[in-house]
This record gives structure tokens, C-alpha cells and sequence, in this order.
């Protein structure tokens, strides 16, 4: 944790997490040819990852107002359905070994920024609770970053973009969590009794992310054995920490 | 004493027979589509997300440490039965192959679950009768969901409506030959739920992951299946805090 004002830590570990997209371009650098079940272990970790984030958030919200918290819940949920429909990134088709239009890398990009965004608010809403926690749940999601980097630059190697080139966008499609995680920690308190409605949007939004953009990429890529294993020991990796870093064991 | 064991045994046989009532719905859908079965397949996949949800958030209040090691000797569980399965032809009344596999598993699932739900029910009682009667309804409350998950994975691939009601009582039958030990043994058995609760949580997540998610995404759109999970999750969430 960093001494002084709270907003700096907060921008600090969001940060943190937007920079450590770039490692996902890695493994592409350092292997000629990176085999597609790599990428979808990656979808899966980063699937389990956000899951238990998603878990986190919603029951932090529901110990302080269930049926604000579950509110909140349907409310990300419709905003996310709505806002893939709206920006055309639910019918992007990402299987492997599938050439990809220039306007679709466009539509990869854009699906990611998308995405951050309302991990920048799930950031900001466990800040906004609790710093101890709100830095753990970053921490996640910037392991998390690591997984979708790495899938962002295959889906952009596909086009011919080195990986040099695609780690400085992976991090560009993340600037929307510190700014959206600021600005959400800003406001939250303000919102008082609410404030449970902003945690189950998070947890709504994420989840629903999960659904439509990674487990299914992860599917087309490996096993449904592997994914489904490791889809569950990142979920409760997360919430087995929380419980050992954040709650001291309880 | 024996009033109070019969009394134990009746009200989880209640929460059994509640389980039956889940088949209902799918007395008055139509013909079954394709697309109808991804549905199911998602809602059945939301419901038992929502079960295991609300496993882990209960095993939590009694150690999370726990409760995760449950969890992770539950996904053995399933891959392990899931290898010892493959390879051999099963079938299951009228349905076969890939098909009878999921079956076969999910109702293990469901009916080993119902071993740790009968616990709670036991150890309920330990706590007082007015307790255990909240605990009770609540139980057989969210066991109708439950039922429901079972029929609709059942219900598209051929099996007969009432015979998806049996199973589904079936499948919660430990519940009432549980909890009787349980309220015997209140004090031997409570350090044991949490790891009962997050057995049944792990074996119902990597079913979801592993059986039910993959066809559902084959047959539909992503968005429609995420909608329908998101949707049977929160609606689960909301009953069991609510009854």
C-alpha cells in the first residue's frame, strides 16, 4: 500500500494492471509459433480469474444490501448484452486459424477497451469498500490483463502485426481501467446506501464478459477438460486469498 | 428423542419430494428444438452456478480454507469419473453415448450433493426446532430448481417426464437418510460441512464447465447463452436469500 492519499493507490495498482497487458505479447516473442492451446489455457486462466473477482465483488454487496447488490447485478448484465449488440462485438468470430479482416482487428481492439471499462469499475467499487481488498481483486484482474494480452496479440498476429507492436496496444485497450477505477472509487462513497448496486453492476458485467467473450474462446482452443479444470482452480484460487491475505483465515 | 428423529427423517424427506416438482415446467414445453436444448443446457448450467454460489457463500461462514479443499476434492471427483466413464458404452434408458455419460454423471453430482444438504438439515435441528424449520423450507425450496436442472438436461434427450420427477427425487433421498445421523451426531458432524458444501460446489462447477456449457454454446449464440446463465444464476441467488 502506498502512504498518503488513497486515490494514488488506487491509480497506482490499476496502472499496474493496464501495464502488465503488455506481457501477454510476450510468449509470441520469445516462440516463432505459439500453439493455439496456450492461448486458450490463457482464456481459461484469465476466465477464472475474473470469475472469482465477479464472486468477490457480489457478495461484498450483498452483506450490505441483497437486493441492491442483485439489482445492480441485472443492471450490468443488460448494460453488457447492450452494448456488445450495439458495438457489433458479439457476432466477432475469434476461432483459430480463421483469417481476419482489418475491420475485425478494429472490432478486437474496440471489444477489449469495452471490456476493461467495466473492470476498471469493478477496480474502483472494491476500492471504494475496502483498499486491502480493492488491491487484492486488482492484483487479479492484472494477472487476469496478462491472459487477455496474450490473446489480443494473436488475434492481431493473425493480421501480421509483430508482437512488439501489439503489446503497446494491449496496454492502450486497458487505460480505461485506471481512468474508469478512479473515477468510480471518486464517486462511490458518495452514493451512500447505493453503493452495493455499483458492486453487483461489476459482478454482473464481469460475469456476462466471462460468458460471451473468453469461455467460449477458450473452448475453441483446448480441451473442455482443461478448461473446465482450469477455469476452477483460478475461481478458487481467488477466493481462497482473499480469504487467507484480506480476512486473515477467516 | 424418537419423536424428534422422526420428525428429522419427515422433514428432509419434504425437501426430497420438493425436488419432483421441478419436472413440472417442462409439462407445457413444446416440441424440442436444437436451440431449445442449448437453452436448457444454460438455464440447467445458471441454476447449479446459483447452487454452488450459495455452497460456497454457506461453507465460507464455517472456513473458507475448508471449503475450497472440499471444492478441489469435488472437481477430482468429476475427472476422475468422467475418465473411468470413457470408453465404456453407456447407456440410460432410451438415451445413448455422449448423451447417457452426462446423464449418469449429473445425477451422481446432484445425489452426492444432496449428502451434504441433508447434513445441513441435521445440524440444523441441533440448533433448535424453529431453526430447523426455516433451514427445511428453505432446502426444499431450492431443491425445486434443482429438479429443474435435472429435467432439463434429461428432458430433451428422450427421457419421459415422470421418469425426470423420480430422478430428481431421487436424487435428493440422501437428504432424509443424512439427516438423521447428522442431528445424532451434531457435534461430530458440523466440522464436516464445510467440506461437504464445497465438495458438492467444485463437482457442480466443473459439471457446468465440463458438460453442460460446451453443448450449449454449440447450438446457440454466445449471447443468448450468457443471458440465459447470467439470468437462472441471479434468479437462484435471489431465492435462496429470499426463502
Amino acid at each position: 500500500m502506498l502512504p498518503g492519499e488513497p486515490v494514488l493507490t488506487v491509480f497506482f495498482y490499476s496502472a499496474l494492471a493496464a501495464a502488465m497487458a503488455a506481457l501477454g505479447a510476450l510468449p509470441f516473442g520469445l516462440a516463432k509459433r505459439l500453439h493455439s492451446g496456450w492461448v486458450g489455457s490463457a482464456y481459461a486462466l484469465a476466465s477464472g480469474l475474473m470469475l472469482g473477482s465477479g464472486y468477490l465483488l457480489i457478495t461484498h454487496g450483498l452483506k450490505m444490501a441483497p437486493l441492491f447488490a442483485l439489482l445492480g447485478g441485472g443492471a450490468g448484465v443488460a448494460y453488457t448484452f447492450w452494448t456488445q449488440s450495439y458495438a457489433g462485438t458479439d457476432e466477432l468470430d475469434t476461432s483459430p486459424d480463421r483469417e481476419m479482416r482489418p475491420e475485425e482487428g478494429y472490432k478486437a481492439i474496440l471489444q477489449n477497451t469495452l471490456h476493461s471499462a467495466s473492470e476498471g469499475v469493478a477496480i474502483g467499487a472494491a476500492m471504494a469498500v475496502d483498499l486491502r481488498f480493492g488491491i487484492f481483486l486488482t492484483l487479479a484482474l492484472a494477472f487476469h490483463n496478462v491472459g487477455e494480452g496474450m490473446a489480443l496479440t494473436e488475434l492481431l498476429g493473425r493480421q501480421g502485426m509483430r508482437p512488439r507492436e501489439s503489446a503497446g496496444l494491449c496496454v492502450f485497450t486497458k487505460v480505461s481501467q485506471p481512468l474508469l477505477a478512479i473515477v468510480t472509487f471518486a464517486m462511490t462513497p458518495a452514493l451512500g446506501r447505493f453503493e452495493p448496486v455499483v458492486l453487483g453492476f461489476a459482478a454482473g458485467a464481469l460475469l456476462h464478459l466471462v460468458l460471451t467473450e473468453l469461455v467460449p474462446a477458450s473452448y475453441e482452443r483446448t480441451s473442455k477438460t482443461l478448461v473446465a479444470f482450469l477455469m476452477s482452480t483460478a475461481t478458487a484460487a481467488v477466493v481462497f486469498f482473499e480469504a487467507i491475505l484480506v480476512h486473515g483465515g477467516r | 428423542m424418537w419423536e424428534s428423529l422422526g420428525l428429522v427423517f419427515l422433514f428432509g424427506l419434504v425437501t426430497a419430494l420438493a425436488t419432483g416438482l421441478g419436472a413440472l415446467p417442462f409439462r407445457f414445453l413444446g416440441a424440442v428444438s436444437e436451440k431449445t436444448v442449448a437453452w436448457t443446457n444454460a438455464a440447467a448450467s445458471g441454476l447449479m452456478l446459483g447452487a454452488s454460489f450459495g455452497l460456497i457463500y454457506e461453507g465460507s461462514a464455517h472456513g473458507t480454507a475448508q471449503t475450497i479443499v472440499g471444492g478441489g476434492v469435488g472437481v477430482a471427483f468429476i475427472l476422475v469419473g468422467e475418465r473411468l466413464l470413457e470408453g465404456h458404452e453407456v447407456s440410460f434408458g432410451q438415451i445413448q453415448a455422449e448423451g447417457a455419460k452426462r446423464v449418469l454423471l449429473i445425477l451422481a453430482v446432484m445425489t452426492l450433493h444432496s449428502f451434504s444438504e441433508g447434513v445441513a438439515v441435521g445440524v440444523a435441528f441441533g440448533g433448535g426446532e424453529k431453526l430447523a424449520t426455516l433451514i427445511t423450507v428453505a432446502i426444499a425450496v431450492h431443491n425445486v430448481p434443482e429438479g429443474l436442472a435435472i429435467t432439463a438436461v434429461m428432458y430433451p434427450k428422450g427421457t419421459r417426464l415422470w421418469a425426470c420427477a423420480g430422478w430428481s427425487v431421487f436424487s435428493s433421498l440422501p437428504q432424509p437418510l443424512m439427516a438423521v445421523p447428522a442431528f445424532l451426531f451434531v457435534e461430530a458432524f458440523r466440522p464436516l460441512l464445510p467440506y461437504g458444501l464445497g465438495f458438492a460446489a467444485g463437482a457442480m462447477v466443473l459439471m457446468v464447465f465440463l458438460e453442460l456449457l460446451p453443448e450449449a454454446y454449440q447450438n446457440a449464440s454466445k449471447a443468448s447463452v450468457a443471458l440465459w446463465v447470467s439470468l437462472t444464476l441471479g434468479a437462484m441467488i435471489l431465492f435462496q436469500l429470499y426463502l
